[in-house]
């Protein structure tokens, strides 16, 4: 049986996903992160609280892309989830 | 002239620089861990960022304020305050350390606190820290503080071990973690050995050298563990 994702890995999925498609609707990243609906809902609402992802309306679609913020959180993520790990945090 | 009666005779010029050195090691690892909390806003690394900013600031208090009040460039008056403030500083950082372990199992994602200094959970520490204080005072003692530490490296010595039991192949930081939680609790038990000896000075001495291998525990594993940058 598959391990059960850490939180931090299952928020690097959700903006590896955002990254790869620059753009992404709620529906396709619903699709794409593998989660519930209401896991989902949380992650995001959770997200865009931290600013590493932000929504956008265009022309009556709402799309998630990435942040500088999101982007930086991917480019450490290795040190971060090291760190965690290693403390047991 | 042999080497304890040197250190005895130059125990606040050693003290000093001991709180100085431990309040460096602490200023390293909360700057250093800051960075990574900033990118990941992480509730345990800040929960373990806190309890380096509450040690720095115990130890710089006691011993730089008590250095400046033995030679009186500071009246003796303050010398309660500070030993009070010191206690404060150092039961908080050590129910951050323990909350930065557990903090998962009791926060959901939902409640994501802005501030880590005051929120409904922290406050309980808050409360906690000061009725430890408060009775040591009122009895003139040091019990609570001694029981109330001796409890927490306990707790978190078993919280340490499970971790490191758990995740000892992939992650080689979990046992030094353990190895630190057991030197705390020896510190603590030591130190309260040393008040029932009307404060060995070489108990005392054995405590502050434990101490200083913890922090420079933490800061290798600190160091070690963000080396990937």
């Amino acid at each position: 049986m598959a391990k059960k994702r850490e939180r931090l890995e299952v928020i690097r999925d959700i903006l590896k996903v955002i990254q790869n498609s620059r753009s992404i609707k709620p529906t396709r990243l619903l699709y794409a992160s593998n989660l519930s609906p209401q896991m989902f809902k949380d992650y995001v609402d959770e997200l865009l609280n931290k600013k590493f992802v932000k929504s956008e309306e265009n022309e009556g679609k709402k799309t998630f892309s990435l942040t500088k913020k999101g982007q930086d959180f991917l480019m450490e993520y290795k040190v971060i989830e090291n760190f965690v790990d290693n403390f047991g945090l | 002239m042999d080497s304890l009666t040197f250190l005895v005779e130059n125990r606040e010029i050693i003290k000093l620089f001991y709180g100085l050195l431990i309040g460096l090691i602490c200023f390293v690892i909360v700057s250093r861990v800051d960075k990574l909390f900033r990118l990941s806003l992480h509730q345990g690394i800040r929960y373990f960022r806190n309890a380096f900013v509450f040690y720095g600031i115990a130890f710089i208090v006691r011993y730089v304020f008590g250095y400046l009040i033995y030679f009186s460039y500071i009246s003796w008056d303050y010398f309660n305050a500070v030993t009070l403030i010191f206690k404060y500083f150092l039961i908080m950082a050590g129910f951050f350390l323990l909350y930065s372990l557990i903090w998962k199992k009791i926060e959901n994602q939902k409640e994501n606190y802005r501030s880590s200094l005051l929120n409904p959970r922290i406050v309980i520490f808050y409360a906690m820290s000061f009725l430890i204080i408060f009775l040591d005072y009122f009895w003139k003692t040091h019990h609570f503080i001694f029981i109330s530490q001796i409890i927490l490296f306990t707790i978190t010595s078993g919280i340490s071990l499970s971790n490191f039991v758990r995740g000892k192949k992939s992650h080689k930081f979990l046992k030094f973690y353990f190895i630190i939680m057991i030197l705390s609790l020896m510190a603590w038990i030591l130190n309260s050995i040393a008040a029932l000896f009307e404060w060995n000075p070489i108990i005392i001495m054995t405590v502050s050298g434990i101490n200083v291998i913890t922090f420079l525990l933490f800061l290798y594993g600190v160091f070690g563990a963000t080396r990937l940058r």
